[in-house]
């Protein structure tokens, strides 16, 4: 209790102090982002009746119906897709942070601003170039066709390939940098002391530069995996009509299903899982600050 | 070890390859006679026609007038709430952090269909205003950001002087921060103004039926079937969004926020 009331007193004391200016910006704040996220929040403890509208009776039925087996399925399938295509950026994503690490001088940052330079242009174009590149007319399937490889176009596009692919594009620099900048927080006197000590490249690997940037890049993966449950185009334009996808599916109950509540329900746990991500991102920042202080 | 660091240099350039790709296809397909053949040969005759076509000139102006406002006003807000906040963010409780963080952590999703449920629950009728709004939601807490780094760097002395000599702190604001952190207001304004542009998915839960921005309209073409129109619509958006983001990494103040995607 007194730590609640010391989290008040201290709230107020902030509110005294805040000049006028400021008070603009964090109005702004609380009516443009933390209510409409209440919204959500309260919509998924309500009700819709049979004709669509809102009923305000407070339950916690939408929960309920998340863990029907049908949205059981759909989630285990995403978390299944997504934790593929988080292990494929890393596998990826690693030499990558590792040769950029490696570098000096202007080459780092160079190679840095080169690798998210796409990711700058419209989320709809790169998705886009997927499009060109591997659909049924796309220039991977003209090509193979021109040089008889194949008698009929593969079908990449609109199966769970396409999904898979989508995600790794759209997602492989988010991973790329917290494993590079925890690639280069380690202390390179720590790989040479193994060394001295007698260990060869592979058991420095595996004993001395796993465990020191673990920590880093888990949770680094865990800001990639949870934005990739909740993806909606990249399903709807390179996945197929028959694959469910969590986020489709959300966002379906919104548009299609009408049903908001259900959405909301959905929309809510996937950011509490999001905030869950950020307690442990924040205790791992404490955690190797402490390390170094000490 | 040699032979090991060039294994790495391959895959480093792999996959800027990979990354690039389907980019310069779609550039290389808008000049294709036929869009479906790339050994039909080159044209500008697409280009050429788009330009007569008001399916470019409208969505562009859309697009162009709601980063521009949205720009301004996230600029506003975003550099009001630093000027106000930096001197006391020692004393600023986490819960105040966070609530700054949370537009720039929130899944795009999540703040597309919050926001899209605000809007409705207060009846607004949802087109330009309300895309508006959304995207200085999101963006003024970028601004925030890179304001409160270029305000740090301000010599706190000089707003001392100001004050001593007499002026008010509306004159302090206006003749001695404001001037000087005005390179960081203009990095800071680029960054909401290429972000507005860019962004599909906040615009396509906060526009309704009748607003179309150009990623919206390519978006829609997408969904009918590759034709002329859409590859050039999409040269037109891969060379506005690379002109902006060279800029963004030319100034130092926005290069950071770039690499962070």
């Amino acid at each position: 209790m007194s730590y609640l009331k010391d989290k008040s007193d201290s709230l107020q004391t902030a509110a005294k102090t805040i000049p006028a200016s400021a008070w603009f910006f964090m109005s702004w704040l609380v009516l443009m982002t933390l209510i409409p996220f209440f919204i959500i929040v309260g919509m998924s403890f309500l009700e819709r009746t049979e004709f669509g509208n809102i009923r305000f009776h407070f339950n916690f039925d939408n929960y309920l119906v998340t863990f029907n087996v049908v949205y059981l399925k759909v989630l285990l399938k995403t978390l299944w897709l997504a934790l593929i295509a988080t292990a494929s950026c890393l596998v990826v994503g690693f030499p990558v942070a590792y040769y950029l690490a490696k570098q000096a001088g202007p080459m780092k940052q160079m190679g840095l601003i080169l690798l998210f330079i796409p990711f700058w242009t419209n989320f709809i174009l790169r998705i886009y170039g997927i499009v060109s590149l591997l659909g049924n007319n796309g220039l991977l399937n003209q090509m193979l066709l021109h040089y008889q490889i194949v008698d009929s176009p593969v079908r990449i596009l609109y199966t769970r390939v396409g999904v898979y692919i989508g995600l790794i594009y759209n997602y492989l620099p988010f991973l790329v940098v917290p494993v590079y900048s925890a690639l280069e927080k380690l202390d390179p006197t720590l790989r040479e002391a193994s060394f001295d000590l007698g260990a060869g490249r592979i058991q420095t690997f595996f004993k001395v530069v796993i465990p020191n940037i673990k920590e880093g890049v888990f949770v680094g993966s865990l800001f990639v995996f949870i934005p990739m449950l909740g993806e909606y185009v990249i399903p709807d334009l390179l996945g197929g009509a028959k694959e469910a996808f969590l986020g489709k599916v959300m966002v379906d109950q919104f548009f299609t299903m009408q049903n908001w509540p259900l959405g909301s329900a959905m929309a809510t746990l996937l950011s509490v899982i999001m905030l869950f991500a950020l307690i442990l991102q924040n205790r791992w920042k404490k955690n190797s600050g402490e390390a170094h202080a000490a | 070890m040699q032979r090991r660091n060039r294994l790495v240099e391959t895959i480093f350039w792999l996959v800027i390859a990979f990354l690039y790709l389907p980019l310069f296809y779609v550039i290389f397909q808008a000049f294709l006679v036929d869009p479906h053949n790339w050994k039909s040969g080159f044209t500008m005759m697409w280009i050429i026609k788009l330009f007569d076509s008001p399916s470019l000139w409208l969505p562009l102006g859309t697009s162009l007038e709601i980063a521009v406002i949205s720009a301004t006003l996230s600029v506003s807000l975003g550099t009001l709430g630093a000027v106000g906040l930096t001197p006391i963010a020692a004393m600023l409780p986490a819960t105040f952090q966070t609530l700054i963080m949370l537009p720039i952590l929130l899944p795009e999703v999540i703040t597309g269909l919050s926001l899209l449920l605000f809007f409705l629950l207060l009846r607004m009728e949802l087109g330009f205003w309300t895309v508006v709004i959304a995207h200085a939601s999101f963006s003024a807490s970028f601004v925030y950001f890179i304001m409160v780094e270029q305000i740090r760097k301000l010599d706190p002395q000089m707003n001392e002087a100001a004050r001593d000599l007499g002026a008010k702190p509306n004159e302090v604001f206006w003749k001695v921060t404001l001037p000087n952190i005005l390179p960081g207001v203009m990095g800071a304004w680029l960054l909401a103004f290429t972000l507005s542009f860019d962004d599909f998915l906040i615009s396509f839960f906060t526009s309704g039926a009748g607003l179309t921005t150009l990623p919206l309209k390519i978006y829609s073409l997408m969904r009918i079937g590759v034709t002329p129109e859409l590859n050039g619509l999409s040269f037109f958006m891969i060379l506005i969004s690379t002109f902006l983001v060279l800029i963004l990494v030319s100034k130092e103040q926005s290069r950071k926020w770039v690499l962070k995607g």
